[in-house]
């Protein structure tokens, strides 16, 4: 086709090169590389070059450069940052032409840029000796930038003539690939990337090229893009002049990428295959590492050497002659033959042809695009035109009617990669082109040439077997493999894949349990981790790092600890770390606080420096990958895996999924939405409903406005810091020692209030130390397994007095030491403990657990139970310590006006504040107490998994006691307290009163708040906070993610039955360690995981952010359970031993 | 959390100067506008000047800028600087989002910056698409209460 040799410059021509392989039956391969340093440059060059492959050199300029912004590159390059490819101008020509001559002289070098305006660059380039390259007046415009398209077209007729005139000086021959096969990549119909490339192919011809390519990049469909290769060929052979030596080139997908390694190898081999069906003479590749980052000179080689042998086996196999081009051609012919009419030269004709639409390419944005077309893919996978605009279609414009929406584009945009990356799963290797996608002529064997081709039987599915040896063959010869492997390492398995959804601190334990497991693993198994976070991973949600500091942990550091056990001589490392206050002081020995209480942007960091120990702990055989996504959806795959779409397209493969996702953000309730209406229906209002106070917006709450705060919870504690402190209020100590709030005028006034009328009591200052633990005496778990072997219990009546007295036995155990000394206090508990010894099960035949509030007014009260017993040790005039009306310290009370009432609140608080300076340890209130947090796990040993009967699960546990403990146990640290009084006593705070009522008013268009037990307490306000965490509910949490799973089956919400009744929780089902969630079908999902607050009412107090030092405790258990199992299918050979056995 | 029924607010959506990119722009419009929002789309490679002209023009309730070829920190510390630069675009929300890094950068620098020169939020990686309408939602409009202090 060519007529004559032409000179021939530095290097090898492009065209000649691609001609002569296709007359030897190769297809050229050729990758899109380029790096930032010329020494980097060369080598990926050098590798190219001496690939087993018939390879054509590329060079990829920077982004800088595409947009002439030198500048920018030359800083880049002076500041040590990456630049994502080679500064060609930057460089300069001498550079630039050492790095290229490595590549030898017989391999072409093609510069691959993207820019509109290529003068420069060429110019640099042809100065090298340099004489192919790529792009054109549309393609290089309309997608990638906003150069006007006539200054486009402009820049590039001045820019091709330059470049023919230099290389021609050169004795060289310019070769110009059209981009116009590609446009945005994806969900463009293909008449439209054949028109284009053919009509840039004649724009170049026009202006003196004589060595061209025209490109067409990979789409959905196999068949259809042999059609529009076919129609391609036809068309420019048609078109171009006999002068004119040109090729076809096909680019491997420019769409998404599979985020698989076998779907990205899948797609790239049925790239190749196509490229030879279809007549293209080159192929530029793409890596298994293109949807991930920018992909290494090994990745490169090893993508050209794969497309090499795949084409190899598939050459001169039935071609674009073949197939039905007949649709494509008609509306590329169209199309092509509509603008040439427009003007006798090619680049005016494109500027009318867009400003009138008779060219309009699909979702391109840029100015000059007219913008009514869009593409779709149909039911049989081939790409449509849905929206035709102007374009001048056989038989007429076409409308879909419809509007398209983000969702259909993102499902659209993901077709492909999530085609190949199914069908990665199910094949085994060395894939080749589907058969349902071969052209329906090509499917009758006789066209195969038997004799020179039956060892590569493209349709025979017997053939797999030798292609996997071919495959074999090829990995011997290159360097594929990252790191050589080990003599014991089984690299020829699959992986197993492990996904942990929710790196928050649930999340980190699994992950530290696996690694410490790991650690001690010799199966020489692969595995795979994952940890996958939406927000930030290795910290989660609520203890993100980027978290205001006025938001603080509520456990004291040296209770905290993520490790499994506690650190030695060695290196940190999973089973052997620092605790939070350990780590602390290393990191912060001026301000650390062991026993203070951290920010929880801290622990987040302390959470990051554990994975991050994690991941540098973990054998050769082992990789963590990190993902930053919301998972939208998790899919079982008929072979028993498990596929996690993210929000991003991306899919992840695991073989178990550990949902470890924490804190939902739950639907409003009906209540919530009416107060949600009221202030959307009014703009001075706000509404921020329950959530981590870190993730509500209120820094945009104006000063100087009235606040109302439901709750006074922790949360509450939260919320008044950052509107006080968080505003540049501070406190200091007067000469009292109390604190005093010194106002910095920027703060809203606040309005608390809540049903008990009074902040959560105070944690008693810690005595305790960090691996403490406490041993119950008479709520013990053998006897409340001896009770529920036989039936379900009846919280108020079976187990309630059983944990009053175990926390009556602590109040006046404390008392009696600090009155008469430790003897009296041993001699007491020795006595309450052997007369609960008469008492079986949950029985209480000796009246132990008879106290006046159980008992009732119609009792005996003080006189039996632990009251009557202290009293014989002399302290008849304990006051009884009244636990279960502690949650309601103003019953019965009522108040003459907000003043009155604060006054009994203020002094209700200084009580707090004394009795929790005296200590967990020697206060009696809080020492009792904490009591009620030590008994938690014998508490869930009663409740869990339907300990309890339907009607009391409901009524007396999660409906009364669980926020009464949650209230009088689970208290802020001492000084958030004395914080509150202050702000009290400044007038920044009020609280409305107990039994708070918060509404609207329409009249007057704000909320209000008011108490009915204190007088003139009503309040209207600007801002309304529900300060209150929400339950978890899984039949109401709208995260799409929980939602398909529950809609499909897979999670159910726990239901207690018994008896007639019935309970519908809202939390999880789940069976018993490891914690597999129970479906529809009743049945447990063996791979699946669900730990921590979405399984809460099955199992009880979930909301534990971390482990304590010392011997384990359920929430290290835990961890340690899923982790084994989730390493059940790799260890079966050898069992492991690392578990410890929790005390 | 924002509230269930979404105000209407005027977006200027952009990506930087050196970014190509054009589906995560077409993405996030489609989604902005299904979210009930107006949404002005400046396209790829949008020169500093321009989405500061354009601010200017259309007068947003908030910038969102989204990059994914890895150089939106580098131009986006630039970008935030000449919005807070001129004293019309000074005080608009602007929040960014996508791949800000190269692979294996420190995110939580990255944020930092970005912040520093001038974002009122930085979303990294598409899985905090929610977060970002959640914030949009929330953004008072024009006429509403005004944020006095306290940033």
């Amino acid at each position: 086709m060519r007529p004559g040799a032409t000179g021939r410059g530095p290097g090898a021509d492009l065209g000649d090169y691609v001609r002569a392989a296709a007359e030897r039956g190769e297809l050229v391969v050729q990758p899109r590389m380029g790096m930032a340093d010329p020494d980097l440059m060369a080598e990926g060059l050098r590798a190219v070059a001496a690939a087993p492959a018939r390879t054509a050199g590329t060079i990829t300029l920077d982004s800088y450069t595409r947009v002439a912004d030198h500048d920018g590159a030359r800083a880049a390059l002076r500041d040590g940052r990456d630049l994502n490819g080679f500064p060609i101008v930057v460089h300069g020509p001498e550079v630039t032409a050492r790095v290229a001559a490595t590549a030898g002289p017989a391999i072409p070098v093609q510069v691959r840029h993207g820019s509109a305006t290529p003068s420069t660059l060429f110019r640099v380039m042809t100065e090298a000796g340099l004489s192919a390259s790529e792009g054109g007046p549309v393609s290089y415009c309309l997608p990638y930038g906003r150069v006007p398209l006539a200054e486009s077209v402009a820049s590039w007729r001045d820019a091709t003539a330059e470049l023919v005139e230099s290389c021609r000086d050169n004795g060289s021959r310019a070769h110009l690939e059209t981009f116009g096969g590609c446009l945005l990549g994806q969900l463009c119909p293909p008449s439209l990337l054949v028109a284009t490339s053919v009509l840039e192919s004649l724009f170049f011809a026009q202006h003196g090229v004589t060595s061209l390519s025209l490109s067409y990049a990979q789409q959905t469909d196999a068949t259809q893009d042999i059609e529009a290769l076919a129609a391609m060929r036809r068309l420019a052979g048609a078109l171009l002049p006999a002068s004119v030596d040109w090729h076809l080139v096909l680019y491997t997908y420019m769409g998404v990428y599979p985020r698989t390694r076998d779907g990205a190898r899948l797609l790239l081999r049925d790239s190749a295959e196509l490229a030879v069906r279809g007549g293209a003479e080159r192929l530029i590749v793409k890596t298994t590492a293109e949807a991930f980052r920018i992909p290494t000179i090994a990745e490169n080689v090893a993508a050209l050497v794969d497309a090499d042998s795949t084409a190899r086996r598939a050459a001169a196999l039935p071609t674009a002659e073949l197939v039905d081009p007949t649709d494509v051609l008609r509306e590329a012919t169209g199309l092509v033959e509509a603008v040439l009419a427009l003007s006798d030269d090619v680049g005016t004709a494109l500027l009318r042809a867009f400003a009138t639409g008779l060219l309009d390419v699909p979702f391109c944005v840029h100015p000059d695009n007219l913008g009514r077309t869009q593409g779709a893919i149909d039911d049989n996978g081939r790409l449509y035109w849905a929206e035709s605009g102007n374009l001048p279609l056989p038989g007429g414009p076409r409308s879909s009617g419809r509007r398209l929406t983000s969702a259909q584009l993102l499902g659209m945009l993901r077709a492909v990669p999530a085609r190949y990356e199914q069908a990665a799963l199910t094949r085994s290797s060395a894939p080749t082109l589907d058969p349902a996608l071969t052209p329906a002529t090509s499917s009758s064997a006789p066209i195969l040439d038997p004799a020179s081709r039956s060892s590569a039987p493209i349709l025979d599915p017997a053939s797999r077997s030798s292609a996997t040896t071919m495959e074999a063959s090829v990995t011997a010869t290159t360097t594929i493999p990252a790191s050589p492997p080990q003599a014991a390492t089984d690299w020829s398995a699959a992986p197993h894949r492990i996904a942990v959804l929710g790196t928050g601190s649930r999340g980190l334990a699994v992950l530290e349990r696996l690694a410490a497991r790991l650690a001690e693993d010799t199966s020489g198994r692969r595995v795979e981790l994952y940890a996958i976070d939406a927000v930030e991973i290795g910290a989660g949600r609520i203890w993100r790092t980027d978290q205001a500091p006025w938001f603080l942990m509520n456990t004291p550091a040296c209770e905290v600890t993520m490790f499994s056990g506690p650190p030695d001589d060695g290196p940190a490392r999973p089973s052997a770390g620092p605790s939070l206050a350990q780590w602390w002081q290393r990191v912060m020995p001026d301000t650390a606080e062991p026993n203070g209480y951290a920010e929880r942007g801290l622990y987040g960091r302390y959470l990051r420096f554990v994975l991050d120990t994690i991941e540098a702990s973990l054998p050769e055989t082992v990789t963590l990958e990190r993902v930053r996504a919301m998972v939208h959806a998790l899919d079982r795959t008929p072979q028993g895996h498990y596929q996690l779409m993210l929000f991003d397209g991306r899919v992840i493969e695991a073989d178990r999924v550990v949902l470890a996702t924490g804190h939902p953000r739950t639907e409003l309730t009906p209540g919530q939405r009416a107060l949600a209406a009221f202030a959307e229906a009014r703009p001075r209002l706000r509404y921020l409903r329950g959530d981590s106070p870190a993730d509500m917006p209120l820094d945009e709450i104006p000063s100087g406005a009235t606040v109302g705060i439901i709750g006074m919870g922790l949360s509450f504690f939260d919320v008044m810091a950052a509107l006080t402190a968080g505003r540049s209020g501070h406190f200091a100590e007067n000469d009292t020692g109390e604190l005093e709030y010194v106002a910095s005028g920027w703060e809203p006034r606040i309005v608390a209030g809540s049903r008990g009328g009074a902040p959560l009591p105070a944690r008693g200052r810690n005595q305790k130390a960090a691996d403490h633990s406490y041993r119950p005496r008479l709520f013990t778990t053998q006897r409340v397994r001896a009770a529920r072997a036989e039936r379900k219990l009846d919280f108020r009546a079976d187990v309630l007095p059983w944990i009053t007295a175990e926390v009556d036995l602590v109040y006046y155990e404390t008392a009696l030491r600090q009155r008469f000394g430790a003897g009296a206090a041993t001699a007491f508990t020795a006595r309450a403990v052997a007369l609960a010894e008469h008492s079986p099960g949950l029985a209480d035949p000796a009246g132990l657990t008879a106290t006046a509030e159980l008992v009732g007014p119609s009792g005996t009260p003080e006189s039996g139970g632990l009251a009557g017993l202290a009293a014989e040790f002399g302290l008849a005039d304990q006051p009884p310590l009244g636990l279960l009306r502690r949650g309601r310290p103003f019953a019965g009370s009522r108040f003459a006006d907000p003043g009155d009432f604060e006054k009994s609140l203020a002094e209700l608080v200084r009580e707090d504040l004394v009795q929790a300076a005296l200590g967990n340890v020697d206060g009696p209130v809080k020492a009792a107490l904490d009591a009620l947090r030590d008994v938690r796990q014998v508490i869930r040993t009663a409740v869990d998994f339907g300990g309890l009967t339907p009607e009391s699960h409901r009524r007396d546990f999660l409906d009364w006691f669980v926020p009464l403990a949650g209230f009088v146990s689970t208290g802020p640290p001492l000084h958030r307290m004395r914080q509150f009084l202050a702000l009290l006593n400044s007038g920044v705070l009020r609280v409305v009163g107990p039994d708070a009522s918060f509404g609207m008013d329409a009249d007057r268009d704000r909320f209000t708040a008011c108490s009915p037990n204190v007088e003139g307490s009503l309040v209207r306000l600007d801002v309304l906070i529900d300060a209150r965490i929400p339950t978890p509910d899984v039949r109401r949490d709208p995260a799409p993610l929980i939602r398909g799973l529950r809609d499909s089956g897979v999670l159910t919400s726990f239901r207690n039955t018994g008896g007639d009744t019935d309970f519908d929780t809202g939390g999880v089902a789940v069976t018993d360690a490891p914690f597999h969630p129970i479906g529809a079908d009743g049945r447990p999902d063996p791979g699946l995981h669900v730990l921590g607050i979405p399984s809460e009412h099955t199992r009880w107090f979930t909301q534990v952010g971390s482990s304590r030092p010392g011997a384990w405790g359920s929430f290290m258990r835990d961890a340690d359970a899923i982790a084994g199992s989730v390493l059940a299918p790799i260890a079966a050979d050898r069992p492991l031993t690392s578990a410890r056995p929790g005390r | 959390m924002h509230s269930p029924v979404p105000q209407r607010r005027r977006v200027v959506l952009s990506t930087v100067s050196s970014d190509s990119h054009t589906w995560n722009l077409v993405f996030l419009q489609l989604l902005l506008q299904e979210l009930g929002h107006e949404v002005v789309n400046l396209g790829p490679c949008v020169p500093d000047d321009l989405v500061v002209a354009a601010v200017r023009e259309h007068r947003p309730h908030a910038v969102v800028i989204s990059s994914v070829n890895g150089h939106g920190h580098l131009d986006g510390v630039r970008l935030a600087r000449a919005l807070r630069a001129h004293p019309d675009t000074r005080d608009v929300p602007a929040v960014i989002g996508g791949k800000l890094g190269v692979a294996g950068a420190d995110d939580g620098a990255m944020a930092a910056e970005l912040i520093a020169a001038g974002f009122d939020r930085v979303f990294i990686d598409a899985g905090e698409l929610d977060a970002l309408t959640g914030y949009l939602a929330m953004l008072p409009a024009r006429d509403r209460l005004q944020v006095t202090g306290a940033r």
